[in-house]
């Protein structure tokens, strides 16, 4: 158990960083971009590629984060109306699902993944196989999975409604 | 109205047919995706081709046409055909170059003749293009049926462009290729990279000061609305490629396959017509839109001798850069053809 | 196979899933059961499709800078100069509010950045003389809609793409009327909604107090300054400018404020991708599921069902604003200006629609759409920035839907009002 949430703690940290810096390095990129243009004289080709990079690490390692911390939107009428019995039902039943499509989706997301490895396909201004770019999206739908999985968990060991493992609905 | 059973979901497929003479009567319902919109060459190409197959089949082929935008990039819709989840796609070699790095060859500036006609005839006989190269993308799994032409493609620019001098810190948009960027430093410009979506504005507000593309695609974004000035370059031509997914087209019928090879060869003619009406009719358009006056020059021989010259040690970033041996021997033997055509 | 995409889309949706879930999970089931050989990875190559487009990348930074200056000084020096000028006029705030807004996001052009840029500050401001945050949120997404219609418009740049021979420029012109009619319908509510709520006015600033506050806002005030004018000049384009916006927010604060530092800069960051993440998701999955849509070819099947044989102009510009509504809100409103323009495009000219009247039509209904409920990118947007849930963020929009339907009515109506300046 202690491992495991050692483990859990690293990838806390781990995905924090990876959020945060992606984020860092597309403003960096835009920046250096016109700065390097308007004082230079030259642009900087890999710019582009570089920030939608950025952009899918961001979106797609931050489904965990997000799940973890209760910021996925959703429209929550008919949850928050109901009683408590359906309510708590509905609070195991959504995150397992979810986790269910997100794990599929992963299935699908390794195959992509596969598929441009095989074709080799390279990308236009940095000459580095694509496949780096696609890299991430199995692996975030499948952290992701797992975090519906223990907010789905929470619900069952926990007499209270949690939206997320970290936050409780206070309703 | 579940439509489930024409919805796409049967591509490629083939479907009894309701008549009773066996497989005289089936058909068949394809894909056809493309990288341009209405009224540009590559989907009225596309439009007159499902067309044309449908009267020759009489009714048994039906093909969909799809706009640009509706499946995705222009690469997503080429991983789409090489999956067979759409059967044709207009490919610009361009946009492939991180697949097969030797159909950049056409992004090589005064390397084809000025001449239209003479270039639309190499792309028709070229047994670089046609062997070579068409071996490369079936390779990965893309079958090239034709090349043709959409258009030379000439330069707009704030300041006018005759020669190399004027593109001394000329900030030119081009696409993120190296190749490409590397062509317009040749001429001493400051090649710059920049989203086509925020392309009418910066060149608007002067964040760049020039583009290049074939006339009809520059009168359809309005870049002649914020450039002042338009080169008829012809420094390049903007190519394209009918093609078709391998496995698809090696399975079908022969009689099938041979319909569709005819239709390709009948509608090579038929899209050079095309394109080079449209690029005429939409260059009358721009010098006659007085609301946005636009200062139309034609290079002259000398002029594009100037640039030819600038633009020859860049093959050499071609070879030696861009492609292997095999790009190497295809360039050599593209350079003859097009030397015994002159 | 609609019906079943319908049933689940709606089913999960009620029971309050995670809104990424009943778009893919729709997506997935259609393709698992209904089209046997199409491979399901496609739906992934759409989702980073839809994520890759580079005028996006406005939404991260955006956020970014507004963080920054929130967890700063700027954010608040700059909205007391706003109030020592307009927080004594009634719906002052509101009316600032939504002339940011129109301003703002017409030089962004992106309804989302709008949201966040000038939703952020004017926001705290809005609840702290009195507003309910539902109104105040209501305001922020509404007007954020204006930015689509005035000028530089990547919605029109897209529809001038779509449609044959349409001018760029005159577009932009045509967006002036219809966005000037409701930002003018939108001030006037706000100073009505102020009067019937009776929101608290502040004391007169005088003068001299006002010259104080302005001075102290000097440096923020060079935010607006420097985009503005690195846009105008051709420094920079609309989304570079989201970038400098970050740089100049960063050089306040670390160098000039003092009030952060360098390590604070990836925690504020952390926060930033967080909500980038949350938004972008659903920016995928809309992404797939047009895709999916538009392989099937429900788009073309559906309007030919709809409008039939020799449509008036009228009716197609009803049921163009009906489609452009509906699409957009579940996909981004330029993914769906470049897939239905060509649909309706023809019937329209056939009709004998005017082009660009056609184009502000689509546009405003795509703006309309992103704001509107059960889906929009810039509810969803509020949601993730503001952290409220998705309820309190559409809780106040119906007084300004029911003045959207009225502008829009007018618009379709009046070509006029589009085609004026022309
Ligand atoms: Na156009
Ligand atoms: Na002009």
């Amino acid at each position: 158990m202690k491992a495991l949430r050692t483990l859990d703690r690293w990838i806390v940290k781990l995905e924090e960083h990876i959020l945060s810096y992606s984020i860092i390095l597309i403003a960096i990129m835009v920046v250096g971009n016109v700065i390097s243009r308007a004082v230079v004289g030259s642009s900087w080709a890999f710019h582009q590629e570089v920030s939608r990079f950025a952009v899918t690490v961001a979106t797609f390692m931050g489904i965990s984060y997000a799940a973890r911390k209760g910021r996925h939107i959703s429209m929550s009428a008919f949850y928050d109306l109901a009683p408590y019995p359906i309510r708590k039902a509905l609070a195991i039943f959504i995150p397992a699902l979810t986790a269910v499509v997100l794990f599929t989706l992963s299935v699908f997301a390794y195959g992509y993944f596969m598929s441009l490895v095989e074709s080799g396909r390279v990308t236009t201004a940095m000459q580095v196989p694509v496949y780096l770019f696609a890299m991430f999206i199995p692996v975030g739908l499948v952290l992701g999975g797992i975090q519906f999985l223990r907010n789905m968990w929470v619900n069952i060991k926990e007499k209270e409604v949690y939206l997320a493992q970290e936050k409780k609905d206070y309703s | 109205a579940c439509g489930s059973e024409d919805a796409g979901t049967d591509g490629g497929t083939v479907d009894e047919g309701a008549g009773d003479d066996g497989a005289a009567a089936e058909t068949y319902n394809w894909q056809f995706v493309t990288e341009e919109v209405q009224g540009q060459v590559q989907y009225e190409y596309a439009a007159e081709f499902a067309e044309l197959i449908n009267e020759k089949s009489d009714g048994q082929i039906n093909i969909d046409v799809f706009e640009f935008g509706q499946l995705g990039s222009e690469v997503d819709q080429v991983e789409q055909l090489q999956n067979g989840i759409v059967e044709f796609a207009i490919v610009s070699p361009g946009f492939t170059g991180g697949m097969v790095a030797e159909g950049q060859v056409f992004a090589l500036q005064f390397l084809f003749p000025d001449d239209q006609e003479v270039t639309q005839e190499i792309l028709n006989t070229s047994e670089a293009l046609n062997t070579h190269l068409a071996g490369m993308y079936e390779a990965h799994n893309i079958k090239p049926l034709a090349f043709f032409t959409e258009g030379a493609m000439q330069w707009t620019g704030s300041s006018q462009l005759r020669t190399p001098a004027d593109f001394e810190n000329f900030k030119m948009r081009t696409q993120e290729s190296p190749l490409i960027m590397e062509s317009y430093r040749a001429y001493g410009a400051d090649p710059s990279p920049l989203s086509w979506s925020e392309l009418y504005t910066s060149l608007d507000r002067g964040v760049v000061d020039g583009q290049e593309n074939p006339i009809f695609f520059i009168e359809d974004a309005s870049f002649h609305e914020v450039q002042d000035h338009m080169t008829i370059s012809n420094h390049n031509n903007y190519v394209a490629m009918t093609t078709v997914n391998p496995d698809f087209y090696n399975g079908l019928p022969e009689d099938i396959r041979a319909l569709i090879d005819e239709t390709v060869e009948e509608m090579q003619p038929r899209v050079f017509e095309m394109q080079a009406e449209m690029n005429e009719a939409l260059l009358e358009s721009i010098e006659n839109d007085t609301a946005n006056p636009t200062e139309v020059y034609e290079l002259t021989e000398e002029e594009r001798e100037a640039f030819r010259e600038l633009a020859l040690p860049v093959r050499d970033f071609f070879r030696d850069e861009v492609v292997g041996d095999e790009g190497r021997e295809m360039l050599e033997l593209l350079e003859e053809e097009i030397a015994a055509q002159q | 196979m609609i019906a079943t995409m319908l049933t689940i889309m709606i089913v999960l949706l009620i029971l309050g899933f995670p809104m990424m879930i009943p778009m893919i999970a729709a997506s997935i089931v259609v393709v698992l059961f209904f089209m046997p050989n199409v491979d399901p990875m496609f739906l992934v190559q759409q989702m980073m499709e839809g994520i890759s487009s580079y005028v996006l990348l406005a939404v991260p930074l955006f956020i970014f800078a507004a963080d920054i200056m929130s967890t700063g000084k700027t954010s608040k020096r700059l909205l007391d100069f706003v109030g020592a000028f307009v927080g004594h006029l009634r719906g002052g705030y509101a009316i600032t509010t939504a002339a940011a807004c129109t301003l703002f996001g017409s030089i962004s052009g992106s309804t989302q950045a709008t949201v966040v840029a000038i939703g952020t500050p004017m926001r705290k401001r809005l609840l702290s003389v009195g507003y309910k945050d539902s109104s105040a949120i209501a305001l922020i997404i509404n007007a954020s809609d204006i930015a689509l219609l005035i000028p530089p418009s990547i919605g029109m740049i897209i529809y001038a793409l779509a449609a044959p021979r349409v001018s760029v420029g005159d577009l932009f012109i045509a967006g002036i009327g219809p966005g000037l009619l409701i930002f003018g319908m939108f001030a006037i509510y706000s100073y009505i909604h102020a009067k019937i709520y009776n929101i608290p006015r502040a004391k007169k600033y005088s003068w001299k107090e006002r010259w104080n506050v302005t001075v102290k806002a000097l440096f923020p005030l060079g935010f607006p300054a420097i985009i503005v004018g690195g846009i105008y000049f051709g420094i920079f384009s609309p989304t570079e400018a989201a970038g400098i916006s970050v740089l100049y927010a960063l050089i306040l604060e670390l160098l000039i404020f003092r009030t952060i530092k360098i390590p604070d800069v990836p925690r504020i960051a952390l926060s930033t991708g967080l909500v980038t993440s949350a938004v972008f998701i659903l920016v995928a999955a809309g992404q797939a599921f047009s895709w999916l849509i538009s392989y099937a070819r429900i788009p073309q099947m559906l309007t030919e069902t709809v409008l039939g044989s020799d449509p008036t102009a009228l009716q197609v510009l009803l049921i163009v604003a009906i489609f452009f509504f509906i699409g957009c809100m579940f996909v981004d409103p330029i993914v769906v200006i470049l897939i239905l323009t060509p649909i309706f495009y023809p019937a329209a000219m056939a009709a004998g629609v005017d082009p660009i009247h056609l184009g502000i039509v689509i546009v405003f209904q795509a703006a309309l759409g992103s704001a509107t409920p059960p889906f929009g990118v810039d509810i969803f947007t509020a949601s993730a920035v503001f952290n409220k849930s998705y309820l309190d963020v559409i809780k106040g929009t119906p007084p300004y839907i029911v003045m959207l339907l009225i502008a829009s009515v007018l618009i379709i109506l009046f070509e006029e009002i589009s085609l004026f300046l022309l």
